[in-house]
């Protein structure tokens, strides 16, 4: 079996919610994917959604390395597109591209074996373990508390992270708004905050402090820079919540100077660290090390598929149990708190193309990205809590 | 498709060579080998070159599963053998089951194991290992000469008991490999024998007259402090790790950095476990080398290992169970085939042959830990090897 086609396909849609954090109090409720289809001799399509700003480098890389090539052999691909980059690195752009190949590579491998990619792992259709993910702060208190009341309600978790580190107060009430929220499904909920590399390790130390006079917290998440070892460490060693990070992390190799001085207690991997492929390298070396890792928010929710693949998997994000465009379907059900996997095979992800092309744009608008607003001021260095200006913005989005 | 039922074959086993080491340089050709075959209710069946009789205890977390969940099976075990550890016979055994798991999901996709793996590179490069102390100067050249007339550029010599001969050893795979190779790689191995200090006096010494690519096992395989000062005090790169069980027993070795190259395979609990060291190597940059084993079936999982370096090749003649093995040596690599799975098919008619034969004698393997070992050189006593 041979790869003879690529398509890649850009499209927009609108959120459920407005979604953004610390970096963007005000906001952002469009949302920009990309569809991409290595299509096989046989028809087999296999697919993966992501890598909007890399369709040059995925091209290249099809043209390269992919094009003719049995897509059974997934990793031996992986390995020349890692090494394609190696003078510039294989990271940035050329990890987006790499990535989303990789998904859909695997995604092929395991519809060619006819079985789900689960299956495909090694793993078994255990329920997976999982927490709803905010990503709202722009929301406004009133809103925020009825959508963790949603995901307790309809999808019974037990867990949930909220985005914190503009407004300390701000932060405490809300903290005590998620709490409540899950108290219906649980005694215990497990509280995850995540102030996205906004603060510096100190300020990061006297917040979570604060914190956790009142909150026995699961983990505090980007904590510091993602390249600061010693400041993420200096957190971990300071306070009792375990340090999360690794999430803006591109490569395997990125991931020595975290092991080495272990500087982060759960270590995060994602299938767009250089693929499922890589995703399951870190993992492995994470378990060398005793460390747990959890999976971050993904499309399809395919981090569970690997969530049962790998040892030492905490639990997986969940931003949207439900997809959030009718541009394509899912069969990874959120269920009491869990995942449930299903049977279709590959990823289990279905595209609808007549919404696809209702989707379809030319190119990305400027508000669609994940983080159209850049670092925000004062990062690192004192919290700015958002102005009049972004919380009316904000709220009327 | 379920997993129904389960075989574990023993039997006696006489090489075409004997095999030894500085534990037992005197060497012998008998052997004690099992197969462990896995059933299943569809008719395909995994097979393993080893087992033991605690595949009975663990055959219950796996009985009517699905065996393509290899990764499930391989931690229900893990957690099974959590209060014991995995060592020991229930690590053996573990290891066993995880192999024929694979060697089942890969006959289920029809594809040989390295291309389950992902892997579209069906050549794995290999190196010469004799495991001869017991062999003399001649036939020691004869074996490193054959593998070097196949293109092996790379062999590994056993040493430890006897700086003199040890050195005119070396230097008789040096001239072997040197007569296909210019500047063929050589590696040392003392299993264990030696005390770090005394490891560092003797690979200095050897150091003088040869380039050594690695120095193999020498202080204890624990000692992570003793392996460190080894590598900090010798040129070449410090190989250990074939006589730990696992990626945990890895940690302190990688996290003090006592180890340059790490000696692995898949009884380091199976092929799942083998992965997961590789992989955990990588993220350090640290290379990796599969040991030998019956029908060089770890070279189907190298070829998709990051950071592999190349596969131990000993050929002592102990496939006689096997109608087919990973056997085709060309231009210093194993070249693998089509054959689904891992490559090994047993032969069921010289399996009883085997298993009926009487050799008149009982192996002398495994080896006691030799006199002396850690502490001082106990020399070669005459006749104790043929050539002494």
């Amino acid at each position: 079996m041979k790869i003879i086609e690529l398509k890649t396909t850009l499209f927009e849609f609108q959120l459920d919610r407005v979604m953004g954090d610390a970096n963007s109090p005000r906001g952002r409720t469009r949302s920009a994917s990309c569809l991409v289809e290595l299509i096989t001799d046989e028809g087999l399509i296999g697919l993966s959604i992501g890598g909007g700003n890399s369709i040059p480098q995925i091209q290249s890389l099809y043209e390269g390395i992919i094009k003719g090539k049995d897509p059974r052999s997934v990793f031996s691909l992986w390995k020349k597109m890692v090494e394609k980059f190696f003078k510039g690195g294989h990271d940035g752009l050329a990890n987006d591209a790499i990535s989303v190949l990789d998904v859909a590579l695997w995604d092929l491998k395991s519809k060619i074996n006819e079985e789900p990619l689960w299956k495909t792992l090694g793993a078994s259709k255990k329920d997976v373990n999982v927490y709803a993910s905010d990503i709202a702060l722009p929301m406004g208190d009133l809103e925020i508390g009825n959508w963790y009341k949603k995901m307790a309600k309809n999808y019974g978790f037990k867990s949930a992270k909220l985005k914190v580190g503009l407004d300390q107060d701000s932060d405490l009430r809300r903290l005590e708004i998620m709490h409540d929220a899950l108290i219906m499904n649980t005694k215990d909920p497990i509280l995850y905050i995540d102030s996205n590399e906004y603060w510096s390790p100190k300020q990061t130390i006297r917040k979570v402090s604060e914190m956790e006079e009142r909150f026995s917290l699961g983990w505090i998440e980007e904590p510091a820079r993602r390249w600061d070892f010693l400041g993420l460490k200096k957190v971990s060693e300071a306070l009792k919540t375990p340090v999360c990070a690794g999430e803006n992390l591109d490569t395997l190799g990125d991931f020595l100077p975290y092991f080495h001085h272990r500087s982060a207690d759960v270590i995060q991997v994602s299938h767009g660290m250089t693929g499922i492929t890589g995703a399951l390298q870190i993992a492995d070396a994470a378990y060398g090390l005793e460390l747990p890792v959890t999976l971050g928010g993904s499309t399809g929710i395919i981090h569970a598929h690997l969530a049962n693949a790998i040892p030492n998997c905490i639990t997986v994000e969940i931003p949207h149990p439900e997809p959030e465009t009718k541009v394509y379907e899912w069969d990874v059900k959120i269920e009491n708190g869990y995942a449930k996997l299903g049977d279709k095979h590959g990823l289990g992800i279905t595209i609808n193309y007549e919404e696809l092309a209702k989707a379809k744009v030319n190119k990305i608008s400027s508000g669609s990205g994940p983080s159209p607003y850049g670092r925000r001021p004062g990062a690192g260095l004192y919290e700015i809590p958002p102005s009049k200006d972004e919380i009316k913005e904000a709220s009327s989005k | 498709m379920k997993i129904t039922d389960y075989r574990l074959e023993t039997y006696l086993e006489q090489m075409d060579r004997p095999l030894g080491d500085s534990n037992g340089p005197e060497g012998d050709d008998l052997i004690v080998s099992n197969i462990l075959i896995i059933e299943t209710d569809e008719g395909i069946s995994g097979v393993a070159p080893l087992g033991n009789k605690q595949v009975d205890n663990l055959f219950k977390i796996i009985e009517n599963k699905d065996p393509r969940e290899t990764f499930t099976h391989w931690q229900n075990m893990i957690r099974y053998a959590f209060k014991g550890g995995d060592e020991g016979e229930v690590h053996n055994a573990l290891s066993a089951i995880d192999i024929a798991l694979w060697d089942i999901k890969a006959k289920i996709n029809n594809e040989p194991l390295w291309k389950t793996l992902g892997s579209d590179d069906p050549k794995c490069k290999i190196y010469a290992s004799d495991i001869g102390y017991c062999l003399d100067d001649e036939e020691l050249f004869k074996f490193f000469e054959r593998m070097s007339d196949n293109g092996v550029d790379s062999g590994k010599v056993k040493i430890g008991l006897s700086f003199d001969d040890d050195i005119r050893r070396i230097g008789i795979v040096y001239e072997a490999l040197a007569k296909n190779h210019k500047r063929p790689r050589i590696m040392i191995d003392s299993n264990e024998y030696w005390s770090v200090k005394k490891a560092i006096q003797s690979i200095n010494k050897i150091e003088e007259k040869f380039d050594i690519f690695w120095a193999e096992e020498p202080a204890r395989r624990w000692d992570y402090r003793g392996l460190n000062l080894v590598s900090k005090n010798i040129k070449a790169a410090v190989a250990t790790g074939e006589n730990l069980n696992n990626v945990g027993d890895f940690y302190p070795l990688i996290d003090n950095q006592s180890v340059d190259i790490l000696n692995v395979s898949s009884y380091q609990s199976g092929i799942t476990g083998l992965r997961q060291i590789g992989n955990f190597a990588y993220a350090y940059e640290l290379p990796v080398t599969t040991m030998n084993c019956i029908g060089n079936y770890n070279a189907q999982i190298a070829t998709s290992i990051p950071n592999h370096l190349m596969m131990e090749v000993v050929d002592p003649g102990r496939e006689k169970a096997y109608s087919k093995w990973n056997n085709n040596i060309d231009d210093g690599f194993v070249i693998m085939d089509e054959t689904p799975g891992i490559g090994l098919i047993v032969d069921e008619n010289k399996l009883k042959e085997m298993q009926n034969t009487d050799y008149g004698r009982k192996p002398k393997r495994p080896w006691f830990r030799r006199e002396g070992a850690g502490l001082y050189i106990k020399e070669l006593e005459k006749k104790e090897v043929k050539w002494k």
